[in-house]
C-alpha cells in the first residue's frame, strides 16, 4: 500500500512488525559493511591526508599528463562506443521489428546478440586479437601487414560488439511497445516511407535511444578487460591505469584517486539515467515480441542497408566465435595449425582449480544474491519504513559504480583488521553479490507490483502467518522473476572481472583471470580453450535456468511466459 | 446476556494523503448479532471497504475498538481473528488447484489430511462445485471462481464472513442468482456475515439489516423496510429507492408533526424526523422557513387540475407509459421537478405533456426532513 498509516508513524516499528524490523537491521548492517564502508574508505583514502581533508592526492594525480590522457581517453571511448553500439543496436532492432525479413533470419539475429551477453566481456577482444592481432588470421588472409589492433580502434570495435546487444534489447522493447498502427496511419495519410521513418519511428524511439546511449556509455566507461587486452600502452584508460597503479606500483592512494575520477562520470550517468528513464531500466520481455512485427514498412533502400549491416555483423560475430574455437584447437596460433586437444587437456589439468573455484563462487553468489534480492525487493515493494529511499539507493550503489572502483574500494576496506577479508572466498562472493543482485531486486519489484496484495491478504485471513504466506503464496508467484535475477547473477559471477581482478589470490582464483594471464603471456590457444570451457559452462547453466524460468512461469502463475530480463552490462 | 458476534465502537480510520489527512471511516458504531446478515450500502468512497478491512484486521483503526464474540480484537493480527474474507476479485491463488485453494487454510491450521479431504469435498458440494478439484482458477468461469472463493472461507467455519462486493464482477443474471445462493448458504450455516455493496437491490434483498454509509459516517441502520419507509436523512431518502424532495414553507410546528401550506392555501401536515444528535450539517425547522418533504413517486396521486385546498399544483413535463405504471415528470410552481409513478388500471386517465394537473399526498407516506445547510 502506498500510503503510510498515520498512527504507525507514531508507534515504534520494532513492536509493530518485529520481523521487518529485525530484517531491516540485518540488511542495514550488511549494507554498512559491504557497500558504505568500502566507498567511504575509498573517499577517505583519496581525500584524507594526515587526518584532514585535502585535495593533494587528486591534484597529484591530475598533474600527470598520463592520467589526464586516461580520463580523456575513457570519455572519448565511452562516447564512441555509446554512439556506434546504439546505432548498431538500432539497426538490429529495426530489422527485427520493422522489416519483413524471414523469421529464420530474425531468429538468427536475436540468437547471435545473446552470445556477447553471456560471454565473458573480453571474449571479443580475444577473438579480435586472434583475427587482427599479431599473426592475425584475417590480416594474413587479406594480406595486410602494417596494422595494429592495439589502441583506440581495437578497443572501440571490441566494446561495440560486446555492448550493442544491450542497445538492441532496450530499443527493441521500445519499438515493440510502439503501436504499429501509428506507422499504418502515417502511411495511409499519404506519407512517404522515408517521411514516416523520420517523423514517426525515430522520434518515438528516442527514449530507447537515450537510454541505450547512457547504458553503453556507462558500460564502456567501466569496462576493464577490453582495454587491458586491446588498449596497449598507446591507449590508457582510467580503469586500466588504476589497476596498474595498484597491482604494479602498490599505490593505493593513487588508485583510489583515479577511481574517484572514474566514479564521477559513472554516477552522473547513473543518476541521469534514473531521472530520464525513471525506474524502467529493465524491460519486460514478453514472448509475443516476434509475432507483432508486421510488414516491411521501412523505405526499401533502408531495408536493404539494414539487412546488409545485420548480415555482415552476424557473420563477423560468428566468425569471431569460430576463431576462438579454432584457436583452442591448433597447436600454436599462427605458427603451427596442427589440430590438437592439448590445450583442453591443459585446462582440465592445470585449470581445474580455477574451474571449480569459479563455479563455487558463482553458485554461492547466485544463491546468496538471489535470497538478498528477494528480501530487499519484497521490502522495497511491499513495506513502508523510515529511510526507504536511501535504502533503495544503497542497495543499488555497487551496481551503479564501475567494477574497478568497487574492486579498489574493497581491497582498501578489507585488507586490514577488523574486517580482514582479502584473499578469502567471502570477499569475492560479496563483490559479485552486491554488484549483480540488482537485476534480481528489480525484477522482484516489478513482479510483485503485478501481484494483487489481496492474494497475500487472503492467505493471512485464512489463518496462515506471514512467513507461511511468504513461502506459499508470494515466493511461488515471483519465482520467474527470481530465476531471471539468478540468471543474471550467475552469468556475471562467472564472467565479470573488473572488480574481482583486485580480489583474487593464490587461494581463490577465477577462470577469467586465467584467461587474462594467458592473453598477457601471449598464450592465445590456452586463452581460447579457457574461454571455450567458460562459455560452454555458462551457456549450459543459463539454458537450464531459462528453461526452468519458462516452466515455472507456466506452472506457478498459470500464464503464458512473462519474464523480466535485465538488460545492460 | 448473549454475546454479540461483532461490536464496533466509535471506529475511526484516518489515512495520510499526499497533502493532509482523510478520514475514511468516522466514528462508526455497530452491534451485530450471531447469525445476522448485515449489508453495508453507500456510494463509492464512503468507507465501506475500509470498515470491512478493519473488521478483518487488514487495517488497524486509528481509534475506537473492535470486539468479536466478546474478545477485543482491535489490534489482533488478521490470521488470529478467524474471519473469512471474500474479495471483490476473489483473490484465488493462481498457482494452486481448486482443491489446494480450498484446503489452504486447513493446511495452515495443521489439520489431518483425511479431515482436510472430507471438509474440502463438503465445502465444494455445498457451493455447488463438483469435479473441479484438479482445475486451476484460470480454467474456471467467473461464477465458478466466486464459488471457490466462498468454499475457501466457509470451510474454515469462521466467526465472521466478510464480503467486499463479491458479485460485482459477474454478469447481471448470475449476480441475482448468486444473491439467493449466498443468502441460503449463510442461513444454512448460521454464519454471521458482513456484506459490502453499492448495489441497493442487492443490499435490500439479502440483508437482515442494512447499514447505510455516507462520507465515512453511518447514516442509518435498519431493516430494508425501515430504511425505505422511514429514512432518517435526506441522503438515505434519496439514496434508497427514488424519492421526491419538495421544499415547502412551514406554517406550524408541533412535536413531531409539521404543517405546511399547500399550493391552494390549505394546510398539509405530516410527520417529521428530528435529528437525534446535534447535526451541524442540517438546519432546524422554523416557521416561515422551508422544510423538505420526502415522498416516493409511487405514493403520489395525480388528478385533473382542481383548486381544492388539499391539493398541490403542477404541469406535466413528461408522461411515459411503461406497462405496469405511468411515469410522470411534474414541474412545480417553484420549478422543482418531481416524479410520480401511477399504477396501471384499466380505466385510468393518462395526462399529456403541458397539461395542468393537481396531485395529492397521502400523509402516511410522507415525511419531513431537516434541510441541509447551504454551504457558505
Ligand atoms: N490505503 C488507503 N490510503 C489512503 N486512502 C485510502 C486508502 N484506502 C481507502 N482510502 C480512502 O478512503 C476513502 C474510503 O475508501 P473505501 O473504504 O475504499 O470506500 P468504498 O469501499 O466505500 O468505496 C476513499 O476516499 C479512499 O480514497
Ligand atoms: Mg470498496
Amino acid at each position: 500500500m502506498s500510503t503510510t498509516r498515520v498512527e504507525h508513524t507514531r508507534r515504534s516499528m520494532a513492536k509493530r512488525d518485529p520481523v521487518l524490523f529485525g530484517t531491516l537491521v540485518a540488511i542495514w548492517i550488511i549494507f554498512a559493511i559491504f557497500i558504505f564502508l568500502p566507498i567511504i574508505k575509498l573517499l577517505s583514502t583519496t581525500f584524507v591526508v594526515d587526518g584532514s581533508i585535502s585535495f593533494t592526492n587528486l591534484i597529484k594525480i591530475m598533474g600527470k599528463s598520463y592520467n589526464i590522457r586516461a580520463l580523456y581517453n575513457s570519455l572519448i571511448l565511452a562516447t564512441a562506443v555509446a554512439v556506434t553500439g546504439t546505432v548498431l543496436g538500432y539497426i538490429f532492432a529495426l530489422a527485427v521489428t520493422r522489416t519483413s525479413l524471414p523469421p529464420f533470419f530474425k531468429g538468427l539475429l536475436a540468437a547471435v546478440t545473446i552470445l556477447p551477453l553471456i560471454s565473458p566481456p573480453f571474449t571479443s577482444s580475444i577473438s579480435l586479437t586472434l583475427a587482427l592481432g599479431p599473426n592475425g588470421m584475417l590480416l594474413r588472409a587479406l594480406g595486410i601487414t602494417d596494422f595494429s589492433i592495439y589502441g583506440f580502434i581495437g578497443t572501440w570495435i571490441s566494446e561495440t560488439l560486446t555492448y550493442f546487444p544491450v542497445a538492441f534489447m532496450v530499443i527493441t522493447a521500445v519499438l515493440n511497445t510502439m503501436s504499429a498502427n501509428l506507422d499504418d496511419a502515417a502511411l495511409s495519410l499519404g506519407s512517404s516511407r522515408w517521411r514516416m521513418f523520420r517523423t514517426i519511428t525515430i522520434p518515438l524511439s528516442l527514449p530507447g535511444i537515450g537510454n541505450s546511449i547512457l547504458l553503453l556509455f556507462g558500460a564502456s566507461l567501466a569496462d576493464f578487460a577490453t582495454p587491458l587486452i586491446l588498449g596497449g600502452h598507446t591507449f590508457p584508460v582510467l580503469p586500466t591505469e588504476a589497476y596498474l597503479m595498484i597491482t604494479g606500483m602498490f599505490d593505493l592512494k593513487g588508485g583510489a584517486s583515479l577511481s574517484f575520477l572514474l566514479l564521477i562520470p559513472a554516477l552522473l550517468v547513473f543518476i541521469l539515467q534514473r531521472v530520464l528513464i525513471g525506474k524502467k531500466s529493465y524491460v519486460s520481455v514478453t514472448g509475443k515480441n516476434g509475432a507483432k512485427s508486421a510488414f516491411g514498412k521501412l523505405p526499401h533502400l533502408l531495408t536493404a542497408i539494414i539487412s546488409a549491416v545485420c548480415a555482415i555483423t552476424v557473420v563477423f560475430i560468428l566468425y569471431l566465435y569460430a576463431i576462438i574455437l579454432w584457436g583452442s584447437l591448433v597447436k600454436v596460433w599462427g605458427v603451427n595449425n596442427t589440430v590438437t586437444l592439448q590445450h583442453f587437456k591443459y585446462v582440465f589439468a592445470h585449470g581445474k582449480k580455477a574451474i571449480t573455484d569459479t563455479l563455487l563462487i558463482a553458485v554461492l553468489s547466485t544463491v546468496i544474491g538471489s535470497i538478498l534480492g528477494v528480501v530487499i525487493g519484497y521490502i522495497a515493494q511491499r513495506k513502508n519504513f523510515f529511510g526507504k529511499r536511501f535504502f533503495e539507493f544503497g542497495s543499488m550503489l555497487n551496481y551503479a559504480l564501475p567494477g574497478t572502483v568497487v574492486g579498489i574500494a574493497y581491497i582498501i576496506a578489507f585488507n586490514q583488521k577488523p574486517i580482514l577479508l582479502t584473499g578469502t572466498l567471502a570477499i569475492l562472493v560479496a563483490a559479485y553479490v552486491f554488484r549483480y543482485y540488482a537485476t534480481g531486486i528489480r525484477s522482484v519489484i516489478a513482479s510483485l507490483a503485478q501481484i494483487d496484495p489481496a492474494l497475500e491478504e487472503a492467505s493471512l485471513s485464512l489463518g496462515a502467518n506471514s512467513l507461511r504466506t511468504f513461502t506459499h503464496v508470494t515466493i511461488p508467484l515471483i519465482i520467474p522473476a527470481v530465476l531471471a535475477g539468478m540468471r543474471y547473477l550467475f552469468i556475471h559471477s562467472m564472467t565479470a572481472i573488473s572488480a574481482t581482478i583486485f580480489l583474487v589470490s593464490v587461494r581463490w582464483t577465477l577462470l577469467t583471470t586465467r584467461i587474462l594471464e594467458s592473453m598477457t603471456e601471449l598464450q592465445f590457444s590456452q586463452a581460447s580453450a579457457f574461454s571455450i570451457v567458460l562459455i560452454i559452462i555458462v551457456f549450459v547453466v543459463d539454458a537450464i535456468m531459462l528453461a526452468l524460468m519458462k516452466w515455472s512461469t507456466r506452472k506457478f502463475t498459470q500464464q503464458e511466459s512473462i519474464s523480466y530480463e535485465k538488460i545492460g552490462a | 446476556m448473549k454475546k454479540l458476534a461483532l461490536d464496533l465502537n466509535d471506529v475511526t480510520k484516518t489515512f495520510q494523503k499526499d497533502d493532509g489527512y482523510i478520514t475514511a471511516v468516522d466514528k462508526v458504531s455497530l452491534q451485530v448479532e450471531e447469525g445476522e446478515m448485515v449489508t453495508f450500502l453507500g456510494p463509492s468512497g464512503c468507507g465501506k471497504t475500509t470498515t470491512l478491512r478493519m473488521v478483518a484486521g487488514f487495517e488497524l483503526p486509528t481509534s475506537g475498538s473492535i470486539t468479536i464474540r466478546g474478545s477485543d480484537m482491535t489490534n489482533t493480527p488478521v490470521n488470529k481473528r478467524k474471519i473469512g474474507f471474500v474479495f471483490q476479485n476473489y483473490a484465488l491463488f493462481p498457482h494452486m488447484s481448486v482443491y489446494n485453494n480450498v484446503a489452504y487454510g486447513l493446511k495452515a491450521r495443521g489439520e489431518k489430511d483425511k479431515d482436510i479431504r472430507d471438509k474440502v469435498r463438503d465445502a465444494l458440494v455445498m457451493v455447488g462445485l463438483v469435479d473441479t478439484e484438479n482445475r486451476y482458477p484460470s480454467q474456471l468461469s467467473g461464477g465458478e471462481q466466486q464459488r471457490v472463493a466462498l468454499a475457501r472461507v466457509i470451510v474454515m467455519e469462521p466467526n465472521l464472513l466478510l464480503m467486499d462486493e463479491p458479485l460485482s464482477n459477474l454478469d447481471a443474471k448470475l449476480r441475482i442468482h448468486m444473491r439467493t445462493e449466498i443468502r441460503r448458504l449463510q442461513k444454512k450455516l448460521g454464519i454471521t456475515c458482513l456484506y459490502v455493496t453499492h448495489d441497493q437491490s442487492e443490499a435490500l434483498s439479502m440483508a437482515d439489516r442494512i447499514v447505510v454509509m455516507n462520507k465515512g459516517k453511518v447514516e442509518q441502520v435498519g431493516t430494508a423496510f425501515e430504511i425505505y419507509s422511514n429514512p432518517q436523512s435526506l441522503f438515505v431518502a434519496d439514496f434508497i429507492g427514488q424519492a421526491n424532495i419538495i421544499h415547502l414553507k412551514v406554517t406550524s410546528l408541533a412535536e413531531d408533526v409539521i404543517g405546511v401550506q399547500t399550493h391552494n392555501g390549505g394546510v398539509f401536515s405530516a410527520r417529521c424526523i428530528i435529528p437525534d444528535h446535534i447535526d451541524s450539517s442540517v438546519e432546524s425547522y422554523e416557521v416561515g422557513k422551508d422544510a423538505a418533504l420526502v415522498i416516493r413517486p409511487e405514493s403520489l396521486t395525480v388528478i385533473p387540475y382542481k383548486g381544492g385546498e388539499e391539493t398541490f399544483n403542477a404541469v406535466v413535463s413528461s408522461s411515459v407509459f411503461v406497462g405496469s405504471h405511468v411515469e410522470y415528470e411534474l414541474t412545480l410552481p417553484n420549478n422543482e421537478m418531481i416524479k410520480a409513478f401511477i399504477p396501471y388500471t384499466n380505466n385510468m386517465q393518462i395526462f399529456k405533456e403541458e397539461e395542468q394537473v393537481s396531485f395529492m399526498i397521502d400523509p402516511v407516506n410522507a415525511l419531513f426532513l431537516p434541510r441541509k445547510k447551504n454551504k457558505p
